[in-house]
């Protein structure tokens, strides 16, 4: 078995969860994303997040626009849409019913 | 003194140092080798490419104008290397050369009959197991050496049990070439895990 790969897996799951647990509070830039991401130390490298974003994105649980910005370029501003609120609240649930399980077994 | 480039990086224009310019360029053409089986590969590294402009920005002040390779290692320490970007999606480098293609013959315990060794070889040069099973058995007929040959595929070659594995185990085209490669491949490692 391999340790590494075996978090890596864990993390995973856990991560396209996050971010739109994240995007559930307000409309965000992706770095506003990393940042409470990196914070609660589910990603280490930003690289991750983006494959992410895009694949979310592509299945219609987010939408994005661009937004202008002071200093620069446009900006994405990414958004859950109505299917992504439902996506979510079916993945809290799940996630309560994962923790209750693991906690059940782990107090045995 | 050092010659610098001017490029455009999401929409941003930056000064920087040739050496620092060679290394960024091959930073991100390992990152599109790693995106490009992603359905909209483009997208993730131009999103990717705006952050980065966006760490070259902060990077830079009235003193520092120009892009160095400190600034460029520093973007790439926080953006992650594609072996970074494996591990944290975990994937293995052994998975990514399965999907590039890499092959190995396994044991195929899907399909098998006896130990999956026919199997797996026919999955290996993509032809008929049952083919394989009549060359076997020939040879089992003739002195009994097929039975030897399969009781030493059987004990060298491994069970294809991850995806990776079974992914690995499909496959090429026969020919003499892959034949002895396989083989030769086949026989290192046992060398290697015996440790001759």
């Amino acid at each position: 078995m391999d340790l590494e790969n075996t978090k890596a897996q864990m993390r995973k799951g856990i991560l396209e969860y996050c971010i739109l647990s994240v995007l559930s509070r307000s409309s965000c830039y992706a770095s506003d994303i990393i940042k409470e991401l990196k914070e609660a130390k589910v990603i280490v490298v930003e690289g991750t997040l983006y494959p992410l974003l895009t694949r979310q994105k592509n299945a219609g649980l987010l939408s994005y626009r661009w937004e202008e910005s002071q200093q620069g370029p446009p900006r994405k501003y990414y958004e859950l849409t109505s299917e992504g609120r439902e996506y979510l609240t079916d993945l809290d649930n799940s996630w309560n019913e994962l923790v209750e399980s693991v906690n059940l077994i782990r107090t045995r | 003194m050092k010659i610098t480039v001017s490029i455009n990086i999401g929409g941003w224009s930056f000064n920087i140092d040739e050496d620092a310019y060679s290394e960024l360029k091959r930073y991100l053409k390992n990152l599109e080798i790693h995106f490009a089986t992603e359905e909209s590969s483009s997208e993730i590294l131009s999103d990717i490419e705006s952050r980065m402009a966006e760490i070259f920005r902060s990077r830079l002040t009235t003193y520092k104008q120009v892009i160095s390779m400190d600034d460029v290692h520093h973007a790439i320490s926080i953006l992650g290397t594609p072996e970074d970007l494996s591990n944290e999606e975990g994937t293995s480098v052994r998975d990514k050369f399965a999907s590039q293609g890499y092959h190995r013959i396994y044991r195929d315990p899907e399909h098998r009959i006896i130990g999956g060794v026919c199997a797996g070889m026919g999955s290996y040069w993509n032809i008929e197991p049952w083919i394989v099973r009549v060359i076997f058995f020939i040879l089992a007929m003739m002195g009994g050496i097929g039975v030897l040959i399969y009781l030493i595929l059987y004990i060298v070659l491994p069970e294809a049990k991850t995806t990776a594995q079974k992914i690995e185990m499909k496959g090429e085209p026969v020919n003499i070439h892959n034949i002895t490669e396989a083989v030769k491949k086949e026989f290192d490692s046992v060398r290697k895990n015996m440790n001759l």
